[in-house]
């Protein structure tokens, strides 16, 4: 829905409700992977 | 036949060779896209990460942690399609190999990325999978995440529900009350679980998202008691964008609770960090709630000088709602000043604004 241009002024500051704290996104590193099996190799 | 047996052995060799160089050229390819996302050049990060896929790997779980950070990069992107898209390669790839942990992140990931596209429902199953997971392999920061991720989506499924919805905060409909109410739910698990952790991190993220499902339940001084812990901890942590966040989120609540001095402080602080931290956007917004604090305060003069400052920086953005937004802001302030001239000028130029991006409720208003 398009964002109008009149609003009142408390429902301005409430029209986007608050910002939201950011998102966690779960890492899956390749880097952590490839040292795990170069020691597991190693041992 | 000695002759041919020889050439076997010397073709098996070649293709060992170019196969293991092929896996070194990977997983090269691959650090080096990782690297380049640690230090945020995601566009950069994909291009490295795509030519990993594009050589290929035998090793499931490498193609898995590939796919999982192209994933992650698009979605940083805001390319959320394809996002979507390498989160799914990724699923299908841990189903596969049969690894749960990497199942579960994936659908986390998953999740996230349905819920920035509206999906609310697909990404509530995808939470709770990874829930789930996480429950099952014992995997208590998994769980605290997955916690925090079901949060999220019914917080914006909340959010989305209110859109167009004229009331104030806390005059909710039944079903957008529980939708939040939801969300409060599981960002208090979560929050118990990070504390047990010791995650101050974390403890900072659901603190904020508190606050904010209380204050659009109405739940005005529990929300002010959250971001000023969400403060704190931003504080703690020397973290100025989460700090410009809870001081912007504190401004509004105590809005509501007719606080409009108070409220000025507040985002007179928000207007600072986000000059430090060179946010526009933010910066706009920041003038643009002084602009309408002070109007409450009806303190014109001042209110019109923030006013004005929200519109340089809505023109210099190209922002036309934004601009709109002022011109009408503007016009109120100079009819209260009893500058009819003025008020004119801005009730024009926000007809004007209004007429051009299709702004029906907007052009309505500004004939008035």
């Amino acid at each position: 829905e398009a964002k109008s241009s009149a609003v009142a002024s408390s429902q301005i500051i409430h029209s986007d409700g608050g910002e939201m704290e950011p998102e966690t996104m779960e890492i899956k590193s390749v880097s952590e992977y490839f040292t795990k099996m170069h020691l597991g190799s190693v041992c | 036949m000695a002759q041919s047996a020889a050439n076997g052995v010397d073709q098996d060799l070649a293709s060992k060779r170019l196969h293991s160089r092929m896996e070194a050229s990977c997983l090269e390819l691959a650090l080096e896209g990782e690297r380049l996302c640690k230090a945020g050049d995601f566009k950069g990060g994909t291009a490295f990460f795509e030519a990993a896929v594009q050589v290929g790997t035998e090793d499931l779980k490498t193609l898995s942690a590939i796919y999982s950070q192209l994933g992650n990069a698009y979605f940083y992107l805001k390319e959320y399609g394809k996002a979507l898209e390498y989160h799914k390669h990724d699923l299908t790839l841990a189903r596969t190999i049969g690894d749960r942990i990497g199942e579960g992140k994936a659908s986390g990931n998953l999740g996230n990325t349905l819920k920035v596209l509206g999906r609310f429902d697909e990404a509530v199953v995808c939470c709770q999978r990874h829930l789930d997971i996480s429950q099952e392999q014992g995997d208590k920061v998994g769980e605290a995440r997955a916690l925090y991720n079901i949060g999220n989506v019914f917080h914006a499924q909340g959010k989305q529900q209110l859109w167009g919805c004229t009331q104030d905060p806390g005059d909710l409909p039944l079903d957008v009350r529980d939708t939040l109410q939801r969300a409060t739910g599981f960002y208090e698990m979560n929050l118990c679980l990070v504390k047990e952790l010791g995650d101050r991190a974390a403890q900072g993220r659901a603190y904020g998202n508190l606050g904010n499902t209380h204050y659009l339940l109405g739940n005005f001084v529990e929300a002010i008691k959250f971001h000023r812990q969400r403060l704190s901890i931003a504080k703690e942590f020397g973290d100025k964008a989460a700090e410009r966040r809870a001081y912007s989120n504190l401004g509004n609540a105590l809005i509501f609770l007719g606080q409009f001095n108070t409220a000025t402080e507040y985002y007179r602080k928000t207007l600072q960090l986000s000059r430090q931290l060179r946010d526009q956007v933010m910066e706009a917004q920041a003038c643009y709630s002084l602009g309408n604090t002070y109007t409450l305060l009806q303190q014109y003069e001042r209110a019109i000088d923030y006013h004005l400052k929200h519109l340089y920086i809505a023109q210099e953005l190209t922002d036309r709602v934004g601009e709109g937004r002022a011109c009408w802001s503007l016009g109120n302030a100079y009819v209260s000043l009893q500058n009819h001239k003025q008020a004119l000028h801005y009730a024009r130029k926000h007809l004007d604004i209004s007429k051009e991006i299709g702004d029906r409720n907007g052009e309505l208003t500004a004939r008035m």
